[in-house]
């Protein structure tokens, strides 16, 4: 089987920046990120709705 | 530290903005145009066939959009100005997730607890061991298997993610992994809303199968809002993402258990050096986005934000209505943006042993936990 470390595109999904899927430097920064955009779109719609 | 990594997080942000917005655009026009269209114009001599017969919705359309975008559109490689965007739907989903905490309570979830983590537990335990195990006829190398059991078992990309560096595994390993479940992951999550529509599955029945027997968090997310758009208690997504959860939560363990199979398996030359303790597995593995979803529980659970509307109850409250409607909006953002993360070169990677063996478990899951979700119907606990 051909490593697909040979082969265009296979740093993929998970190791190299390019390729990864977030703009964050790794998960748990993008989990904080994920739980601070919650809080503004409760105090936004908590705002909206009192 | 190359350019890239360079950039502020601020400077990201704004390079954010233009794929961002084609991420908004297309779910817009696909929600308020095309939804709506398609359940009024006549294809062989039916009104509203794509919608009815074909169960197309604004969520099945964005994530063909987002792949269309990426493999046919930009010739398999999103353009620079739109990247930086698509990055962001992770963020969006994961927000989602948060938010989906308010359609539970406390009181919802504990009574759930004991038939979730049974159910949840055995088939993550059932599909670690069985990559386990078929890793012996197929000859797989153990990093590889160690990062595909993990991958089969819980929730695919973070899953493979998070064992890889504790196994020593390649960068082609994690390819191998993800391209595996992804691939398989599509299909299922295309085919599962006609299987459930076909066998006259309720949202609870429909949620809590798709909830045990899909690979990825994202694709149980696409499953069950292309079976019911609808965001409220007891709807396909409420019940698929609750036991999805309960998955989630188990990364760490699941981490842990295949480290201690890698090493014992290894000479002692490199194991005791290489080692993590559970404790250490546990803080930093645990996916903190789901303290936000337990907070948003408790919130719900004292009235926070009001009545939740849950079925017998009084109507929910304007901010919990808002709530929900944000969140098939965020949703439907996020799962544009993870179509156009669907690469078909990479899934192309997948290839010889450890496509087969992901496949047979992938395969073996998906149909066990529809046989054991209909067996048990009776039981399943409306939440």
């Amino acid at each position: 089987m051909a490593e697909p470390s040979d082969r265009i595109g296979s740093e993929t999904v998970a190791s190299a920046e390019k390729g990864k899927m977030t703009l964050f430097r790794d998960d748990r920064q993008e989990d904080w990120g994920a739980i601070l955009v919650a809080i503004i779109v409760i105090a936004i719609i908590v705002v909206m709705t009192r | 530290m190359n350019a890239e990594s360079e950039r502020g997080f601020v400077q990201k942000l704004l390079s954010a903005a233009p794929g961002l917005a084609l991420i908004v655009i297309t779910l817009v026009v696909l929600r308020l145009w095309v939804e709506p269209w398609m359940a009024t114009s006549v294809v062989f001599g039916q009104k509203g066939w794509l919608v009815n017969s074909m169960h197309l919705n604004y969520i099945l359309l964005g994530i063909i959009a987002g792949m269309l975008y990426r493999n046919l559109l930009f010739g398999g490689k999103l353009p620079a100005i739109f990247a930086d965007g698509f990055r962001l739907s992770r963020l969006l989903i994961k927000t989602g997730i948060i938010l989906l905490g308010s359609l539970y309570t406390v009181q919802a979830i504990v009574k759930l607890g004991a038939m979730a983590i049974f159910l949840i537990g055995g088939f993550v335990v059932l599909s670690i061991v069985m990559v386990l195990w078929l890793s012996r006829f197929f000859k797989m190398d153990r990093s590889m298997t160690a990062v595909l059991a993990n991958a089969c078992g819980i929730c695919g990309v973070s899953a493979a993610v998070a064992t890889a560096p504790a196994v020593e595994a390649k960068a082609s390993h994690v390819a191998y992994a993800i391209a595996t479940i992804l691939g398989f992951g599509i299909v299922t999550m295309f085919v599962s809303p006609f299987v459930g529509h076909a066998l006259g599955l309720t949202d609870l029945q429909y949620g809590a199968w798709i909830g045990t027997g899909i690979l990825n968090s994202g694709q149980v997310l696409a499953a069950a809002l292309a079976f019911n758009p609808k965001v409220a208690p007891g709807t396909a997504v409420s019940v698929g993402e609750i036991w999805n959860i309960m998955r989630v939560i188990s990364i760490p363990f699941a981490v842990f258990a295949v480290t201690v199979w890698y090493w014992a398996g290894e000479s002692k030359r490199q194991g005791a050096a290489a080692q993590k303790t559970l404790g250490t597995l546990l803080v930093e593995k645990f996916p903190v986005f789901v303290l936000g979803f337990l907070v948003m529980v408790l919130l719900t659970s004292i009235g926070a934000f009001g009545d939740v509307g849950i079925k017998g109850g009084p109507p929910a409250s304007d901010t919990i209505k808002m709530l929900r409607l944000w969140m098939t909006w965020i949703f439907g953002f996020g799962l544009v943006g993870l179509g156009g993360y669907i690469d078909f070169k990479e899934l192309a990677q997948a290839g010889g042993a450890p496509l087969k063996v992901g496949l047979i478990v992938g395969v073996t899951k998906y149909v066990l936990a529809l046989i054991v979700v209909l067996a048990i119907k009776d039981y399943l606990i409306e939440i």
